[in-house]
């Protein structure tokens, strides 16, 4: 028997709307922040898109908020903040005016440029809130990948300026040579 | 055919004399540096292959400018310190073809860097997207930072007495073209900042090399970087045809 999906989507439309605490997406006071990361592996050297949305819950417009990105290093041992100014990531967005009911996408685009597991969340500042708004630690990992072979490198790197004096060499010898002959 | 002559005899002075070769040889030093350097850190490493091959472009454009510099500068002036000048203009060539042959020669000196530069962009960029355009443009690129600059500072070498004044100038003017390089992009975006980007030879082939490698861009974007480096060269060229008609010793 083919179920149908609507009542569900219903009964889940009315869950979020009622209990926003339980919905994945944090708020605090009337502005709800939301991140998502894109789907598949993620390997060091891409750079990945995550989807952020800032909804305004309340009745009143919110004005002047700031979201910005802040990404942790969760290696067991060596937890730290990450600077994003080496993943290439735009720093943050100011939404000028959001009305009730409205929602603000961003396109968070970042290089990945170290391996490991990591955490990413969205903070919104609102200038008339207290607490800033913070959306939930979106968790991911980045697989190893060197981009810049040594294997190729070195070769190159070590034997053209030899093989370039050697050459050099050949044509002084063929020179002094030729002179005394 | 006189003029050939002179063109090969430059030719064959520059790639044979000791002098020559320790220019390849420090070209040779740099981009192998630059290139161990890639792999030895850990954040370099893990560039993207075509930004890499972008930032060994800039090396490459930049060993480009400096032999157009050096050459340039001790193209006249040179012979004047030497005291060969006199016995070059009596010659039956014009001073002019004088000219022409030099910069010919600083030329041929920039198509063997470049040769020895392509096993180090096929070594960072061989894994990547638009290694060939890569060539192309590098090639193209140098080709004409290789006749402003050179034609410039022969122009220069033809008017002044020493070869120091001139190579004074040159080192000058190779570090305020160099400038928009060592100050970073974000500098780059003011109003003055893009203006002289657009102005700037050097700017123009950089900019074009990161639109092809970099973004992928096609040769509809290249266009305004080529007008700016093709006015260039004709300013370069004529200002040598001008200054090279009556040479002084």
């Amino acid at each position: 028997m083919k179920k149908s999906f609507f009542p569900d989507l219903i009964f889940i439309t009315a869950i979020i709307l009622l209990f926003p605490a339980h919905c994945p997406a944090a708020g605090n006071g009337s502005v709800h922040v939301n991140l998502q990361r894109p789907a598949g592996t993620l390997t060091m050297g891409d750079t990945p898109v995550f989807s952020g949305t800032v909804t305004n819950m309340g009745t009143k417009t919110s004005q002047g908020l700031v979201v910005y990105l802040s990404l942790v290093s969760l290696k067991t041992g060596k937890e730290h903040p990450v600077d994003l100014e080496d993943w290439s990531a735009q720093k943050a967005v100011r939404i000028n005016r959001l009305a009730p009911g409205e929602t603000n996408r961003q396109e968070w685009s970042m290089r990945l440029i170290q391996a490991g597991r990591f955490g990413i969340a969205l903070t919104v500042v609102d200038p008339l809130e207290n607490r800033p708004i913070i959306s939930d630690l979106v968790h991911f990992d980045v697989q190893q990948k060197a981009t810049v072979s040594s294997a190729r490198i070195l070769p190159v790197a070590a034997g053209e300026p030899l093989l370039l004096i050697v050459i050099f060499a050949l044509f002084q010898w063929r020179r002094i040579r030729s002179r005394r002959e | 055919m006189k003029l050939m002559t002179l063109i090969r005899k430059e030719c064959i002075e520059d790639i044979f004399s000791s002098r020559g070769a320790a220019l390849y040889l420090v070209g040779c030093g740099v981009l192998s540096v630059f290139s161990l350097l890639l792999v030895s850190n850990t954040e370099l490493s893990l560039l993207d292959n075509a930004q890499a091959v972008y930032m060994m472009a800039g090396i490459i454009m930049s060993l480009a400018l400096l032999i157009s510099v050096i050459r340039g500068s001790d193209g006249f002036a040179g012979e004047r310190d030497r005291e060969t000048l006199e016995l070059l203009l009596i010659t039956p060539v014009s001073a002019v073809d004088i000219g022409i042959a030099k910069l010919m020669g600083t030329f041929v000196s920039w198509l063997i860097i470049f040769l020895l530069s392509i096993p180090y962009l096929w070594a960072v960029g061989s894994t990547g997207q638009n290694l060939w355009p890569a060539f192309i443009y590098i090639f193209i690129a140098g080709s004409f930072l290789v006749l402003i600059f050179g034609g410039f500072m022969l122009g220069l070498s033809a008017r002044m007495k020493t070869f120091k004044e001139v190579l004074s100038i040159g080192l000058t003017l190779f570090l305020l073209s160099a400038s928009p390089v060592i100050l970073g992009p974000s500098l780059r975006q003011s109003g003055i900042g893009r203006l002289i980007d657009h102005v700037n030879p050097f700017g123009s082939a950089l900019n074009m090399i990161d639109s092809v490698v970099v973004d992928s861009q096609n040769i509809s974007f290249q266009l305004p970087h080529l007008a700016t480096l093709t006015i260039c060269t004709i300013f370069a060229l004529c200002f040598l045809y001008a200054t090279t008609r009556r040479v002084e010793l």
